[in-house]
């Protein structure tokens, strides 16, 4: 019987990357060891700061839950020194039995939840968040929330979804008086996000998408377990025998749902798929970092204005010309012509490329002020 | 009623195009197309009034579609550009020789002047010769660095300004998305950058940066060009497969998701704290290298020890194996000594792996002889008597699937009433259109002479 390759003392229960074995007592310090370290080594948090803990009940979310409450739990030096705000917020087919369970799964820690429906969003004056209850739905805003988000196409609408719950993320740690934010993204959901990022054209927006800070609000959004794989949680949630609910994802094909069955995929035969894709993804920054003076209303992300002599947006304005006027007026470039048609509403002015690109899709108008 | 040109002009659209949805008549078509690249070469600033570029070309579709379209801006808006192809023979059996006179057809063609270069003349090695050391896997390493290298000792040749390339939009994007995944990130940044290169050296430049292979592959048939459309005999086992299936089912979803690949590819940045690698020159063959020694000249070094993996993974690893070479060596060098000596005339075992004719344990020299089989064989194929009708075969395998190729493209991007069933536009045009399409295949002999039909028949003269 092989040993685990840690203590090299106790035969080996768990295999990871169909190579490394590891026992169960090991295992568990590696992965708690993975969260702590990521929150040390950026020194981001202050000493019993209000935390707001976003959660969703799925895999991610039931190990950060977890991890959080081991980690408060401690009695020595060790101790998390943060103050957590568990949050949820409820999607808009989300039913209520679920959200109950959700309740449930935090009240029997005997810690408290607060709630919020997705659809505030479309609301100015957002109502307060409800404590360890289902707050009661504006049907108004969840009619116009369902009806915009059908017109998307599904790529659009997945992309623009986790567009509005950073916004209202944000929105409700300041109501909260929370400085930071965890979620409870894996490096599985960031490797997917990375190369569905990049066919979206957030290639510019990456540090702040995928890394591990979040800046580009005043409240730092936080991801703590950005280090931990997927297989590794699903091993952890057996031996600590959690409970994780089970979170409906839409089966819908979308530039989303290929990106992921392609990581998972490739992942099965090249086992350093995902960990080289996170590798990548930290050595990609911004360009300029200081010199933005422009954002994005939708994302937030600064605007980089004309770094190039020509990108892929010029060109594909010019193509957006050229087949739609015919051949004599084509001829100046920079014509009005160019306003009228422009594939990019509002880009680099009030909008980045992609949010530029989601708000074209859109039929009725966003809240924004443009 | 039939779809109208979406310019106005008129005439009925045979295409919607992939990059922006709009339904356009051949002759829009062909002008959108050709201002689009004019546009990139213009804005992109790409060449010099009264410059000499060289045109690689492969006789593939899209630098044959690069030499036609640069031949003709070069006389519309007098660019002033003396253009020549330059092509590389890697001698590949059965693909290159093949595509070759495809080039040299171009240059009839377009009246330009051609000059190939052999992997045989500059290194001693063909591809097929590599293969059979190398085997099937990471065959593709060496016909990428030889080539590059090939091309600049091309260009310095025919004494060019620049290097044009036929790189489309697509195969930046897999590029992108390629470079992502294994972690590559000085390839990443600068992959998608229109010009490329440093002082001292000649840039290459990619006026199709910005057009979308399936323009290319209709641009090419309904021009009826002439152009060689094979893949590469050793190509599927490439890594880069892997990022061109992602890239194709992301197209279908969405078409434009090329472009915004491009795009995040442009505006991405490399943090500060990264070490990149520094261009250089090689301080043996003088040609451009990241590393002390270039990465042709470690793989050539590595064919010619009888180390065919030696540029292959990790640097170390090849500095490793030179040891145990030359410890062999030595070795091997010290027992000859001592059976001249002793008046034996039986060579040692150990280094029979290095030369040729000798029996061999190590499963290179396995892999090796298994190759040489593989290639005798089609060597004996085609030289026999059956080679006319062995050829036939093939070029009718290829023509058939040219057709099916340039059929599914027109199925989704022609527009019949076929592309409105399948669903697959997401812009549905409410009108069918009476069969545009058929008709124009119809009206050609060979339903197939613009992508590869003419090829086909033109292989077996040779």
């Amino acid at each position: 019987m092989s040993f685990c390759q840690k203590c090299k003392l106790v035969p080996g229960t768990i295999l990871l990357r169909l190579r490394d074995l590891y026992c169960n007592d090991c295992f568990l310090t590696n992965v708690s060891h993975k969260f702590r370290a990521c929150i040390g080594k950026n020194r981001i948090l202050t000493q019993n700061e209000n935390v707001l803990i976003c959660l969703n009940g799925g895999l991610g979310s039931t190990i950060l839950l977890n991890l959080v409450l081991n980690g408060l739990a401690l009695n020595n030096h060790k101790k998390l020194l943060i103050t957590p705000v568990f949050f949820h917020l409820i999607g808009t087919e989300e039913n209520k039995s679920f959200t109950k369970l959700l309740i449930e799964q935090c009240m029997n820690q005997n810690y408290d939840i607060n709630l919020c429906h997705i659809s505030e969003y479309m609301i100015k004056i957002k109502s307060k968040p409800k404590l360890n209850h289902i707050p009661e739905r504006n049907e108004e805003a969840h009619v116009e929330m369902k009806k915009k988000l059908s017109d998307m196409s599904s790529s659009t609408r997945n992309d623009y979804l986790a567009k509005i719950k950073r916004e209202l993320f944000i929105c409700y740690a300041k109501e909260l008086q929370c400085n930071s934010i965890f979620t409870a993204e894996t490096s599985t959901t960031l490797a997917i996000k990375l190369i569905s990022n990049l066919s979206l054209g957030r290639g510019s927006q990456v540090q702040h998408d995928i890394g591990f800070c979040d800046n580009r609000n005043e409240v730092k959004i936080l991801r703590p377990i950005k280090d931990i794989t997927l297989e590794e949680i699903q091993h952890y949630i057996t031996i600590s025998q959690l409970t994780p609910l089970n979170v409906r994802h839409a089966q819908e094909y979308s530039l989303q749902s290929v990106a992921k069955l392609f990581v998972n995929d490739l992942q099965q035969n090249f086992q350093s798929t995902i960990s080289t894709i996170c590798k990548t993804a930290e050595k990609i920054g911004i360009q300029n970092e200081n010199k933005h003076k422009i954002k994005c209303l939708i994302c937030e992300s600064g605007i980089n204005k004309n770094q190039c002599k020509l990108t892929a947006l010029e060109a594909t304005n010019y193509s957006k010309i050229v087949s739609m006027a015919q051949q004599e007026s084509t001829s100046g470039i920079g014509s009005p012509i160019e306003q009228q048609f422009s594939m990019f509403p509002h880009v680099n002015k009030y909008l980045c490329y992609a949010c530029s690109k989601n708000y074209s899709e859109m039929k009725s108008t966003v809240p924004l002020n443009i | 009623m039939p779809v109208l040109c979406r310019t106005g002009c008129g005439e009925k659209a045979v295409l919607k195009r992939p990059k922006t949805g709009d339904a356009l008549c051949k002759n829009c078509f062909y002008h959108a197309f050709e201002t689009e690249i004019h546009y990139t070469i213009t804005k992109g600033e790409l060449f010099n009034k009264g410059e000499s570029v060289a045109i690689a070309a492969s006789g593939g579709k899209d630098s044959t579609v690069l030499a036609h379209v640069m031949k003709t801006l070069n006389k519309r808006y007098e660019y002033g550009l003396n253009l020549m192809l330059l092509s590389i023979d890697e001698g590949i059996t059965g693909y290159r020789d093949d595509s070759l006179e495809t080039v040299k057809q171009n240059r009839d063609d377009y009246e330009m002047p051609l000059k190939i270069l052999s992997y045989k003349d500059l290194y001693g090695w063909t591809m097929d010769e590599i293969v059979a050391q190398i085997g099937r896997k990471n065959n593709c390493t060496f016909c990428g660095v030889f080539r590059r290298q090939a091309l600049d000792r091309g260009a310095a040749m025919l004494n060019v300004k620049c290097i044009a390339t036929g790189h489309n939009a697509d195969d930046i994007a897999e590029t992108v998305l390629m470079n992502v995944l294994r972690g590559d990130i000085a390839r990443l940044k600068r992959c998608t950058s229109i010009s490329t290169g440093s002082e001292g050296t000649i840039p290459r430049v990619k006026p199709l940066k910005y057009t979308y292979e399936k323009e290319i592959v209709m641009y090419a048939h309904y021009k009826k060009l002439v152009y060689f459309s094979t893949e590469c005999v050793f190509a599927p086992n490439a890594y880069r497969g892997h990022a061109r299936a992602l890239l194709k089912d992301m197209e279908k979803i969405r078409p434009s998701c090329i472009m915004d690949i491009i795009y995040s590819g442009e505006t991405m940045a490399v943090k500060e704290d990264v070490s990149l690698p520094t261009q250089r020159l090689c301080v043996r063959c003088k040609f451009v290298s990241s590393q002390e020694v270039c990465k042709a000249c470690v793989l050539l070094e590595g064919l010619n020890k009888g180390l065919p993996r030696l540029g292959i993974g990790k640097s170390s690893k090849a500095k490793k194996m030179l040891e145990e070479y030359n410890s062999k060596l030595e070795h091997s060098a010290k027992e000859r000594a001592i059976q001249d000596l002793n008046d034996h005339k039986v060579i040692n075992g150990s280094d029979k792996c290095s030369s040729k004719g000798k029996s061999c344990k190590s499963g290179l020299c396995k892999s090796k002889k298994k190759y040489t089989e593989i290639d005798n064989h089609v060597n004996k194929c085609c030289n026999s008597d059956c080679s006319g009708r062995c050829k036939c075969n093939q070029s009718n395998d290829k023509e058939n699937e040219g057709n099916t190729k340039i059929n599914t493209l027109l199925e989704q991007y022609g527009i019949n009433e076929s592309s409105n069933d399948s669903g697959i536009d997401q812009n549905k045009l409410d009108v069918p259109n009476n069969d545009i399409v058929e008709d124009l295949l119809n009206q050609e002999e060979d339903p197939c002479s613009g992508s590869c039909g003419k090829m086909g028949s033109l292989q077996i003269g040779f």
